[in-house]
């Protein structure tokens, strides 16, 4: 197998694993045959896992293996989501900075540059703060804070460009601007954001989750991971089992994740050829 | 000759500075015992020496509340501390069935309008640092409440008013206050911890050095970390089992439990998660404590909002397992009650009756007939064509956070939404001010000064400290009542009335009675908790050998 095959392999392989991830969350009915994550018997509380719980029930009874699965919906759609929004506002204003320059490119680097002034999270809590904790307004607060990074990135790739020869010929030979954007800049810019939006998903879903565990993301009863943690904590000794399974779910979506980006890189890279 | 005079001089300088001296050093300004006092304060230093080497330590592990403060006339929570570290003492104290004993008063007597009382102050009892106290020093202590005491939150005002003549007869050894309003019982209120007795004289630092009579003196206190306490070797009722306390402040709970496991504390109070407390309660090498208080945990019924509803109301508190979340769900923290007075209090809680008892099934029968019904089939019951979700404030003090989770699981089983929010006690309390709940998880003590009057007030019509917007004209003319009547059997009789028109009207969703814990390692004995919540460090405690 060359070099080549056994990147594509492996890439091939994190994808399927991802797809299993994001088919466990699409079908979570079907895999907890049913159960309600967020309804239980108060009087089932703190059971071991085994006996009719796979993975144990919490302090109002209800069932850890269900919530787990149930948590994966939440974790993902806001992972993405802050991905996605990320990716789209970032590159759009990072573009547009670097192809046009001069004062729209001093007005949104400079405020890419405040923003970055604040450490991350400390920012995104005092976001969610201010607006009031919700799993909503956490994929707002993180959104806030990372745009910055895509933008900066956007800028630099068509600034790289931005003077060729053939940048210059096309807009001579009378190429409109939305044109010269979309056509010329985009295509140069993509690759590179791809990569670095597919390698930020578990990093995203980590911070939602420190969020969601510093009680400024989802609300009870949500099954969330982070929140499921914070819940679990005061019984970290005596009920270890409310910590190790959403614990492990957080470590193994976010290994592959971060593993599935970094293999794409590996493929999308035009560095290594 | 003018050599003598000159030593003579020196002589009497010297003299003079050295009385000068002895006075700064003791500050009791009555010359008489300055003599005594000396050699108390040469014994204390020679005894601190010798309890160096090998004196008895308790390591004492507790939550930091008001900042580490211990000033009684400063803020509430500070005077607990005063009281709580074994610093200050008030003239009296409750005891376990929450009546009222002497300690640094031995007799009283009262006018027979109930406005003219006058304490016996206790002979031989003597503030830490060696003074006397005198009456004249208690009538002080009690004036300097109002003088420093006014921008705080202690309000001494709640359980003596401002208009109160305070005099002190030093020769009888008696206070005498007269007051303009008649008290039912005066001696309850001055069992308060804001009430406690400190030497003003000579308290230099109240913030972390008030000097009481307590069995304990703060010594030193570190921002964060906490005090260290040492004997008061002036103590007036027999000898202090230990030399020093390290006391230090641990805010989870959880950390607690751990600190006490690998031995870096004896002893802590009140560890509030249900594990750790079940986990210790089976060690043998532990010993807990856990004893009916008299706080309650309730959830505020907004009556301004959807809740005005009657119907909902009774629905809501019946469709609640409470008795479940406080055996189960909270393992024990709470004992299971249905009024708002803890029924191990001498207020007839077995002569109340409750319509709303657990049932699920009757509550969906109650909301159909009423026509709560979901009719859009999404699962939740409409109330005027809207979703009900219920707001229910909450913040993770004591269990109360679980147990709004708790309801919020309950209540989505007869199809009533609950939005559970979790926030800090501060925003919460704002956000009950302001109303914007419809349910708001409360702890309130109730019979803090051994009487529920002040408590009973948060349901009272005319009320300010009425957050609920409660109002019954019934209940209403009992509290009036209440605030006029003198006779004991009959007040009680008055507040069991008051509480059954609650519990009939559904207008608080008790959750239960919020029971103290202390736990001790076996290097410890007699670590007993209290009813009355501000006594913690006791000459009880006493090492286990």
């Amino acid at each position: 197998m060359d070099k080549k095959t056994f990147k594509k392999v492996t890439f091939i392989i994190w994808c399927a694993l991802a797809a299993a991830i994001i088919l466990t969350a699409i079908f979570a009915p079907v895999v907890t045959g049913g159960v309600d994550p967020t309804s239980g018997t108060l009087t089932d509380a703190l059971k071991a896992p085994g006996q009719g719980h796979l993975f144990g029930t919490d302090k109002l009874g209800r069932d850890i293996f269900t919530r787990v699965i149930y948590g994966a919906r939440t974790s993902l759609t806001a992972a993405f989501s802050v991905v996605i929004l990320v990716f789209c506002v970032g590159t759009l204003l990072g573009i547009l900075a670097g192809y046009f320059g001069g004062i729209v490119d001093t007005i949104i680097m400079r405020i890419a540059d405040m923003m970055i002034a604040f450490p991350g999270l400390v920012l995104a809590i005092a976001v969610a703060g201010i607006m009031g904790a919700s799993i909503k307004n956490a994929v707002i607060a993180i959104s806030l804070v990372t745009w910055t990074k895509y933008a900066r990135l956007a800028r630099s790739l068509v600034l790289k460009i931005r003077n060729r020869d053939y940048v210059a010929a096309a807009i001579v030979t009378g190429s409109k601007t939305p044109y010269m954007l979309v056509r010329y800049m985009l295509p140069n810019v993509l690759p590179t954001m791809i990569i670095t939006a597919a390698t930020d998903i578990g990093g995203m879903m980590l911070e939602l989750a420190g969020l969601s565990f510093l009680g400024f993301g989802a609300q009870p009863p949500t099954p969330e991971w982070g929140l499921m943690l914070n819940e679990g904590r005061s019984f970290m000794q005596a009920a270890p089992w409310l910590m190790i399974y959403p614990g492990l779910a957080i470590f193994i979506v976010v290994v592959v994740f971060n593993l599935l980006g970094d293999s794409l890189r590996d493929i999308l890279d035009p560095r290594d050829e | 000759m003018r050599q003598k005079k000159r030593i003579l001089k020196k002589t009497l300088v010297l003299g003079l500075a050295a009385t000068f001296t002895a006075g700064v050093m003791t500050g009791c300004g009555s010359s008489s015992s300055s003599g005594t006092d000396a050699s108390g304060a040469a014994d204390s230093a020679s005894e601190t020496t010798t309890s160096d080497d090998g004196g008895k330590t308790l390591t004492f592990g507790c939550q930091n509340y008001g900042a580490g403060g211990i000033d009684p006339a400063v803020e509430t929570n500070q005077a607990w501390n005063c009281m709580r570290y074994g610093i200050g003492q008030c003239l009296f104290q409750f005891d376990d069935t929450m009546q009222v004993q002497p300690w640094l008063c031995d007799s009283y007597e009262v006018s027979d309008d109930h406005k003219t009382w006058t304490f016996h102050i206790r002979e031989g009892v003597k503030f830490s640092d060696g003074c006397d106290m005198t009456a004249q020093s208690v009538a002080d202590s009690f004036k300097r409440l109002f003088t420093d005491g006014e921008s705080g939150s202690s309000a001494p005002e709640k359980y003596l008013e401002k208009e109160a003549a305070i005099t002190a007869d030093d020769a009888a050894g008696t206070v005498t206050i007269v007051t303009q309003t008649a008290y039912p019982d005066l001696t309850k209120n001055l069992a308060y911890p804001v009430m406690a007795i400190v030497d003003v004289a000579d308290t230099q630092d109240y913030a972390h050095g008030t000097i009481g009579t307590g069995p304990y003196v703060a010594k030193e206190y570190t921002e964060e970390v906490g005090y260290t306490l040492t004997a008061n070797e002036n103590y007036w009722d027999g000898e202090v089992p230990y030399d020093s306390v390290e006391l230090l402040y641990m805010g989870d709970a959880s950390a607690k439990a751990m600190a006490l496991k690998s031995g870096q504390v004896d002893l802590v109070e009140n560890i509030t998660t249900v594990s750790d407390l079940e986990e210790l309660e089976a060690d043998e090498n532990y010993t807990v404590t856990i004893a009916n208080g008299v706080r309650c945990g309730f959830a505020y019924i907004n009556q301004g909002g959807i809740l005005g509803n009657k119907d909902l109301r009774e629905a809501v508190i019946q469709a609640v397992d409470e008795k479940t979340m406080c055996e189960t769900t909270v393992g024990g923290l709470y004992t299971y009650g249905f009024s708002v007075l803890p029924s191990n209090l001498a207020y007839n809680y077995d002569k109340l009756s409750n319509p709303f008892e657990y049932n699920q099934e009757e509550a969906k029968a109650k909301l159909d007939a009423a026509g709560i019904v979901d009719s859009d089939g999404d699962g939740i019951r409409e109330l005027d064509g809207e979703n009900i979700s219920l707001k229910f404030i909450t913040y993770e003090n004591r269990a109360l956070s679980t147990f709004a989770e708790g309801t919020q699981q309950l209540l989505a089983e007869i199809g009533i939404g609950v939005e559970v929010n979790n926030m800090d006690s501060e925003s919460e309390w704002n956000e009950m001010v302001n109303g914007n709940y419809d349910l708001c998880s409360s702890n309130w003590t109730t019979v803090g000064t051994g009487d529920p009057t002040e408590y009973l007030d948060n349901w009272y019509g005319k009320s300010t400290a009425n957050y609920c917007g409660y109002e019954n004209e019934e209940y209403d003319k009992l509290y009036e009542q209440l605030l006029v009547e003198l006779d004991d059997a009959k007040r009680t009789e008055l507040i069991t009335q008051m509480q059954q028109v609650l519990v009939d009207d559904a207008a608080v969703l008790v959750h239960g009675y919020y029971n103290s814990s202390m736990i001790s390692s076996k290097a410890v004995a007699n670590a007993n908790i209290h009813t009355a919540d501000y006594y913690w460090l006791t000459t009880e405690i006493t090492p286990a050998n």
